[in-house]
């Protein structure tokens, strides 16, 4: 016995380490290393932004944006569109050319099933159809939108993976359905995490849930093929590892690289970077309701504390990329502030707020936030920054670092009186930021609503909601964003750096908020 | 009372024992005050009252807690843990994949560990306080006091990086396919269907994990071993067997080893438990998808249905644990016997 014992340790030792060298596969594959966010791969149902990587490679969108920029919108499975005068009715004309990945030819009616049954999911992304009213297919390649109201951002909407075309009778086939109760009887989720029914340049292969994702080149894609065979997207939930294995060349991009990491990379020949700021705004909310906000609903100390931040500091403390946005509309959206008209510290001036307000002595509050890191910025240093601007005029903040979803319900709840937060957007239009005016998501949030605010901001608001004209719409975003310089409850703190390594012998790779990167685009 | 009676008893208590813990765990992790919904929903849908009514109703998080509670203990009966919120597949096929993960790393850890620490101990035993004891205690107080994420960084970024003489992280490199499921081993699975290259290359997987996840373990068997084995070692019957003429490594494995083992066979029982339920940082590191992280993720976004399975899980594995390690006591120990 215990000589078959030894025999078999030698026998599985020799196996382990003799040098049989695989055979080097002649396939071109591409390896991403990403902290798996996405748990579907039902683009009708994505919300994460690590499944756009996937979504975008498998499924098209009537309209897109360049693969480098959100500030434009381009045709894609529409050839061209109309719009009606009232804002109302856009009229789609599909490309005649396009076949899904398993031959079948794209029609209208494609278009209608995955838009109707997005919305009748009632998921995550459902409320980007919220302005949606019909739609409708009036021939094989013509498709008729209705809205309910004027919607100047739809088309950036249509944009989100949510929007992808799928094909309808495989969709159908496997469980589907754009009834009104899809949310209960819609089954085919589980079908398309191993399977796709798009028109994209690659095919789901296989999905191991927190392992990874493999994607296929679609031998049937309509448009130029992509360079590489196959896509293979790794679970690589912690960024150091993520980094070795770019380092050691197990993976060809490492989608998760922190400020830390970037000296490192830099130094390194193998290795290119790809820095700018992200699209997350890190705020401070005061709320509005004195009972909540206390001194801080006072629209004087607000401003005051506006005029307390040191944002360059801040932006130095979350590392290369950091921006500061000038108000509450990010850069990089249309309309947005020049980042030289943000404001600049002036700490006479937060004094002088102060002392009008009836607090020249300073006072007590304290600061509530996510006890979190996110991509990178750790929200206790954030805070512990803030808390040392404040000491400056005289405010003494006490720190409350709350588990992150208790924080989350207190501040959807509107139940904060002074926290740190951060906004994504959840489309590439800078209607989004509407959001934080009166009523708006966040709005409501510092409990400032329609009857504690300004018939100005609240008229800007209203006007800005429907213009459709691209220069009126900037011109109003201007007004708002200086209202929100003078008054309103938000500090616009930052827009952390994202960042990107990637393996030198890489080419094509171009970043855009909407999915970050074309993977589609790349090759050797 | 015979083994099997004593076995009969011990698997009766786990019933009550299960019961119980299933209510704290209910308990528990419905008196956080934080809401699945916001965890699980998005922001905007989150915020639509239509949307949230669906969710809540669908998950059963509209009825009182007591129901829920009575339906999840009926359900579990019939064999059924649920389905994960954040997921939306069944809890018990999720557990099936992430546990065998989970457990293949753990038995190489504590195989380790085991290798490790019972050799390091009864050398330092032996050569006690000479040169080779110093170097081995030193080695054993970094096995239990380094951090583990510090050690797997380190191992990483000499062993991958500098030296390439291990993998980098994950179960098998991201080009080998995983190997038909049947015990979801992968080392067992690629054997079975005789795919010598995966099962290679799941073991070299298997080498840096194993090594930073039994660090601990290893460091504190190494230090039971020794003082356990310098008591035996001044025992008089060791004098007994040495006067017999027995070789001196006769002496010291038949008749002291055996008597030493006693303590080591706890903390390999208690070691292996910890190892299946408390390997979240290895797990992160190393990629390696087991139930650590699976717990780890659930409790982040209150999925009820995976942290009351995973609870359960956890519960069993180490009630079985102690079960196995009073049966060794049972066979290692006579005296036990003839009680």
């Amino acid at each position: 016995m215990r000589r078959f014992l030894v025999l078999l340790l030698v026998v599985s030792l020799s196996i382990t380490f003799a040098g049989t060298a695989a055979a080097q596969e002649e396939e071109k594959v591409l390896v991403v290393g990403l902290s798996e966010d996405y748990k579907s791969l039902d683009p009708s149902r994505a919300y994460e932004p690590g499944g756009s990587l996937i979504h975008h490679s498998v499924y098209d969108t009537l309209v897109t944006f360049p693969s480098d920029s959100v500030s434009e919108i381009l045709p894609n499975l529409a050839a061209s569109w109309d719009i009606s005068d009232d804002g109302l009715v856009y009229t789609f004309s599909l490309r005649d050319d396009v076949v899904f990945s398993n031959g079948d030819p794209l029609t209208a009616e494609d278009v209608v099933f995955s838009f109707n049954r997005m919305k009748n999911l009632k998921d995550n992304p459902s409320f980007l159809a919220d302005t949606i009213a019909n739609v409708e297919a009036t021939d094989d390649l013509t498709v008729v939108m209705t809205l309910t109201q004027p919607d100047p951002a739809i088309l950036a909407k249509l944009i989100f993976d949510a929007f992808s075309v799928l094909n309808a009778d495989e969709v159908r086939a496997n469980g589907g359905t754009d009834a009104p109760d899809a949310a209960e009887t819609d089954t085919a989720e589980e079908w398309l995490m191993s399977h796709s029914a798009g028109t994209g340049p690659y095919m789901v292969e296989s999905y191991d849930p927190t392992v990874q994702t493999v994607l296929v080149r679609n031998p049937n894609y309509w448009g130029e093929p992509a360079y590489f065979d196959r896509i293979i997207i790794r679970n690589l939930p912690e960024t150091s590892t993520q980094k070795l294995a770019l380092e050691a060349g197990d993976i060809d991009i490492a989608m998760d690289v922190i400020a830390d990491q970037l000296p490192s990379f830099e130094s390194n020949p193998d290795i290119q970077v790809f820095s700018t700021q992200s699209d997350t705004l890190i705020f401070l909310l005061c709320n509005q309701d004195p009972a909540i906000g206390g001194p801080v609903s006072n629209p004087l100390v607000q401003k005051a504390i506006r005029y307390a931040m040191n944002y360059e500091e801040l932006r130095f403390l979350s590392g290369k990329g950091a921006n500061t946005p000038a108000a509450m509309v990010p850069i990089g959206f249309a309309g947005a502030l020049d980042p030289s008209e943000a404001l600049t510290r002036d700490l006479d001036m937060a004094r002088s707020l102060l002392a009008e307000a009836g607090y020249a002595d300073g006072f007590e509050i304290n600061l509530e936030y996510p006890d979190w890191n996110y991509i990178g910025t750790d929200f206790n240093i954030v805070a512990q920054k803030v808390q040392a601007d404040l000491a400056e005029v005289g405010i003494k903040a006490t720190l409350v670092p709350q588990e992150f979803q208790m924080s989350l319900e207190a501040y959807r709840g509107g139940r904060q009186g002074f926290s740190l937060w951060l906004w994504n957007p959840d489309y590439y239009d800078t209607l989004d930021y509407v959001e934080f005016l009166p009523g708006g998501v966040v709005g409501n949030r510092a409990n400032w609503t329609d009857a504690n605010a300004d018939p100005e901001i609240l008229a800007l608001r209203d006007a800005v909601k429907v213009e459709t004209d691209a220069a009126m719409r900037n011109e109003l975003f201007r007004e708002i964003q200086l209202y929100e310089q003078e008054s309103g409850p938000f500090v616009p703190l930052f827009q952390p750096g994202v960042h990107f390594a990637f393996r030198s012998d890489l080419q094509g790779f171009s970043y855009n908020g909407q999915w970050r990167v074309d993977l589609t685009l790349l090759y050797r | 009372m015979s083994l099997h009676q004593f076995l009969a008893r011990r698997l009766l208590l786990m019933i009550p024992l299960l019961i119980g813990i299933s209510l704290v765990a209910f308990i528990i992790s419905n008196a956080i005050p934080a809401d699945p919904t916001a965890a699980n929903l998005g922001e905007r849908a989150a915020a639509d009252p239509e949307i949230v009514a669906t969710f809540r109703e669908k998950w059963g998080l509209d009825e009182p807690l007591h129901v829920q509670y009575l339906t999840y203990l009926s359900n579990l009966l019939k064999g059924d843990m649920g389905t994960s919120i954040r997921s939306r597949r069944p809890v018990s096929e999720e557990l099936g994949r992430f546990l065998p993960a989970t457990i293949e790393l753990a038995t190489f850890g504590i195989l380790v560990s085991l290798v490790v620490g019972v050799i390091f101990g009864i050398i330092s035993a032996v050569w006690r306080n000479r040169l080779i004891d110093f170097i081995v205690r030193i080695l054993s107080l970094i096995g239990v006091s380094a951090p583990v994420f510090w050690l797997a960084l380190l191992g990483l970024i000499l062993l991958y990086l500098r030296w390439d003489v291990v993998p980098g992280p994950g179960r098998l490199d991201a080009r080998i396919r995983p190997p038909p499921n049947v015990t979801g081993l992968y080392t067992v699975d690629s054997l079975l269907t005789g795919d010598w290259r995966t099962f290679r290359n799941a073991l070299e997987h298997l080498i840096l994990p194993s090594l930073v996840l039994g660090a601990y373990s290893a460091g504190l068997i190494t230090r039971i071993t020794r003082s356990s084995m310098l008591e035996v070692l001044s025992m008089e019957y060791m004098t007994t067997a040495r006067s017999k003429g027995l070789r001196e490594w006769t002496v010291i494995t038949r008749h002291g080893l055996r008597n030493a083992l006693m303590p080591v066979v706890t903390i390999i029982g208690l070691s292996y438990g910890n190892l299946l339920s408390g390997a979240v940082l290895t797990e992160t590191i190393f990629a390696w998808e087991g139930i650590g992280r699976y717990a780890y993720n659930a409790a982040r976004t209150l999925d009820f249905p995976v942290l009351m399975g995973v609870s359960m899980l956890i519960a069993i594995i180490f009630v079985l644990m102690n079960l196995i390690v009073d049966v060794l006591y049972y066979w290692l120990d006579p005296r036990l016997r003839q009680a």
